[in-house]
């Protein structure tokens, strides 16, 4: 496997699960990082490139549903794959809106889980690439200086010129020059692709 | 040795001399006065007897009155003398004395035998004969039956005591002819009311040493059975029944349980007992509610035909058999009998049997109903074990999946190395030893369930409480953590064994764990974790507590939270701690409650330490 290679944590309590699901997905190409409890795993340096996590739901100490608050609370969306010995429907709903990827039931089938665990590091690859973009994004949106800024986000709400420089109370033909500038550092070739740039970093409108 | 011959004993001749006359005066007169003092000998003898007689205790009245009957015979010159008792028409004792070499005369109250005489004397008369041919013509069958038996001479006087006859008593002579004057039966019938009163005195004072023994036996027998633990009760049973069959001078006892539904259910005996199917007829009228008593199945009904043949096939005489009531229901009868000689069964043998039959009816209803009870028992503990499993069965459906899905991961993981042809076959029996080893695993988990669902009788054997503790605290593991509740065990090293019923104990255990867990089922400030802990305490006894840290427990409920159906929970059948109760009551053991200083509550029980002599 290259650098890219994805990597899968397991966190699972049982020894005997802990082992034969390592063994299953280990078998099947994926580099496997395998842990005995939500501490353990927590207590590891986050993964930068594309992972996907499988996660028992029920566990002595912290459950997979608080270590899946947890990480959301530390601003880490993970792609998770929880396993459960019963269905629940309330937790597995609450589970999916937190960006589980999948949930399956005890004794899960090898074909199941590798499925599963295929869509969770094929997500996990696109949020880390658009996490990269957005990154790029922010980073231009960086070089804008405070007036740039202000024109920035009056243009995408697809205001004209002419009201812009009402709005800010300067020159149209400033607007003009500073809208010119916009444009250039944000590396936008129309004003439909600055509003999808706007869009992806969440430019805030101001008053 | 002789006494007056009367009429035989005439003057031998008459001559007119003086000298002889004198002779002869002086023969007489002595002769008279020899008659005269052998007659006050006699009559000593006599005043002498029956005097004695007054002084003797019932227990020696008949020796008494055998040697007074030898005393007699001997001055008497008989060769036979008896006395024969009888005691509601039925012979009883027989004292006989005879000479040396000479058998004993038969009864002559034989009426086969001695009709004419039997008669006469019951009608209060008394039979005497100094030659057979003076019996009068309708006495053939006695005279061809003294004959036979070699009697000569007899005079049989019957003896009375102001009531019915008591007995007969007899004097014969074989050797010769025997006269019997007049004066001489006189004074043979004084004796006869003296031996006639010793008789009566010693019937009357039997009885009533009968009614005291009796009476000692029907307290002892109420007394054993009225604390009757099922398990003695079998033997308790048969000590009963042999203390009647000894008291009654019977060979057989047995006591016949009847079951609801009207068959026999079980029966116990002194000796063999007969099956019950061998008697219909007894049987039915017994579950009628009949007292069944016979002294000669000649008397039996043509119904009773099967009956009978069974009695004769087991050689029964006379029997008595009475039903005993419970409740107004038959639930059993006592029967006793007799394979020796026919003894009729008096009013006061069936009233004693009757008296006798309550302290049986109550004992065999009190086992019934308690048997019930510990049916009962049974299944509610049965039930309470599989509601409390119900609680389980999430963590054991988990305890289950989590073998079987590792099984499962291993078993496809092989299939594609396989499809793959990727075959490391140290890799494959690696695979392999896992899969059989999470196999066994979720057996395991199947024999534990199936032990504690097992319905069956308790087994009481030596126990290891830490032992119990622990296996309850793995069935719970996976419970425990779905609450997110742990469990903590605090164990005492060397905890001395006790004697119990392991699957009741673990449900002990178990009750007071989920109702712990229960009382934490509400989220609360502090801790929230169940402590097992055993210790000794004393040197008798073994104590297990429980210790929640949920809200406690509500000083109204202290006293009431082990009755049954007595519950705070909404849900709650109110049997979890009345079942822990039963099965620790039945342990001999002890069971409470108090809240912590800290919060929450503690339930303990404790058990007593086996001893080694405990059976």
């Amino acid at each position: 496997m290259t650098a890219a290679s994805p990597l899968v944590f397991v966190v699972d309590d049982d020894p005997s699960v802990r082992k034969s699901v390592t063994r299953l997905l280990e078998s099947s190409g994926y580099a496997v990082e395998a842990f005995a409890s939500a501490r353990e795993f927590l207590a590891r340096a986050p993964h930068p490139g594309p992972c996907c996590l499988v996660l028992d739901v029920r566990m002595p100490g912290l459950t997979g549903l608080e270590l899946q608050e947890r990480l959301v609370a530390g601003g880490r969306h993970m792609s998770i794959v929880f396993v459960t010995g019963h269905v629940d429907v309330p937790q597995s709903v609450k589970a999916m809106k937190v960006g589980a990827v999948d949930l399956l039931t005890k004794p899960v089938d090898a074909e199941d889980l590798l499925a599963a665990v295929q869509r969770c590091v094929a997500k996990s690859t696109r949020d880390v690439s658009m996490a990269a973009r957005v990154t790029d994004v922010q980073r231009r949106v960086k070089m804008l200086t405070a007036r740039e800024m202000e024109v920035f986000a009056l243009v995408v709400t697809g205001m004209l010129n002419k009201q812009i420089a009402g709005a800010l109370g300067i020159g149209e033909k400033t607007v003009k020059v500073h809208r010119a500038r916009v444009m250039e550092k944000m590396r936008a070739g129309s004003v439909a692709e600055l509003v999808r740039l706007a869009d992806e970093v969440g430019v805030i409108v101001p008053k | 040795m002789k006494i007056s011959r009367g009429s035989s004993a005439g003057p031998q001749a008459g001559t007119a001399e003086l000298g002889l006359r004198s002779l002869l005066n002086r023969f007489v007169i002595r002769r008279t006065n020899r008659a005269l003092e052998e007659r006050l000998r006699f009559e000593a003898l006599l005043s002498e007897l029956s005097a004695g007689l007054i002084h003797v205790t019932a227990g020696e009245i008949d020796a008494a009155l055998g040697g007074a009957l030898r005393q007699v015979a001997t001055f008497l010159g008989v060769d036979r003398a008896n006395l024969e008792e009888y005691v509601g028409g039925e012979p009883t004792v027989r004292l006989t004395w005879e000479l040396p070499g000479l058998e004993s005369p038969p009864s002559v109250m034989d009426a086969d035998q001695f009709p004419w005489s039997a008669d006469t004397l019951r009608r209060g008369k008394s039979v005497r004969f100094s030659r057979i041919d003076e019996l009068p013509a309708e006495a053939a069958t006695d005279r061809a039956s003294y004959a036979r038996a070699g009697t000569r001479s007899k005079v049989s006087l019957p003896l009375r005591a102001g009531g019915p006859m008591l007995g007969v008593l007899s004097f014969g002579s074989v050797r010769r002819e025997y006269a019997w004057p007049d004066e001489l039966v006189e004074r043979l019938k004084l004796l006869s009311q003296a031996f006639a009163s010793a008789l009566e005195r010693k019937r009357v004072e039997l009885s009533l040493a009968e009614r005291l023994r009796f009476e000692k036996l029907l307290s002892s027998l109420s007394t054993a059975f009225s604390h009757l633990a099922a398990d003695e009760f079998d033997r308790e049973i048969q000590r009963g029944l042999r203390q009647i069959v000894e008291f009654l001078g019977v060979d057989r006892g047995s006591l016949i349980e009847f079951s609801r539904d009207g068959s026999t259910a079980r029966s116990w005996a002194i000796e063999e007992w007969m099956d019950v199917g061998e008697f219909p007829w007894m049987t039915a009228r017994l579950q009628r509610g009949d007292t069944v008593s016979f002294s000669q199945l000649e008397n039996f009904p043509a119904e009773a035909a099967v009956d009978r043949q069974s009695y004769l096939a087991h050689r029964v005489k006379p029997q008595v058999a009475v039903p005993l009531l419970a409740g107004g229901t038959v639930v059993g009868g006592l029967v006793f009998s007799a394979v020796g000689a026919e003894r009729a069964g008096s009013d006061e043998l069936t009233q004693h049997l009757h008296l006798l039959g309550e302290v049986f009816a109550n004992a065999l209803s009190r086992k019934q109903t308690e048997l019930e009870a510990q049916r009962l028992r049974q299944d509610l503990t049965h039930i309470g074990r599989v509601s409390a499993l119900g609680e389980l069965t999430a963590s054991l459906a988990h305890e289950l999946s989590q073998p079987l899905t590792a099984i499962l991961y291993n078993a496809q993981t092989a299939e594609r190395l396989l499809a793959a042809d990727v075959v490391d076959p140290a890799k494959l029996r690696e695979i392999v030893s896992d899969i059989i080893a999470d196999d066994k695993r979720a057996g395991d988990v199947i024999s534990r369930l199936r032990t504690l669902l097992k319905k069956g009788d308790p087994e009481f054997v030596p126990l290891d409480l830490n032992e119990i503790v622990g296996e309850v605290a793995w069935l719970m593991r996976s419970d425990a953590i779905v609450r997110n509740l742990p469990l903590i065990l605090e164990l005492a090293p060397d905890l001395p064994n006790v004697r119990g019923d392991r699957v009741q104990l673990q449900q002990v255990v178990l009750n007071l764990v989920l109702n712990g867990l229960e009382a934490m089922r509400e989220p609360h400030a502090g801790q929230r974790t169940l402590v097992i802990r055993t210790s000794r305490d004393g040197a008798a006894a073994v104590r297990v507590e429980i210790q929640d840290a949920g809200p406690g427990i509500d000083a109204k409920d202290l006293d009431r939270m082990f009755e049954p159906l007595y519950t705070t929970k909404a849900e709650g059948l109110g049997m979890g701690l009345a079942i822990v109760r039963t099965i620790v009551d039945a342990h001999g053991g002890g069971l409470g409650a108090v809240n912590n200083a800290q919060g929450g509550a503690t339930v303990h029980f404790t058990l007593p330490v086996e001893t080694k002599d405990t059976e």
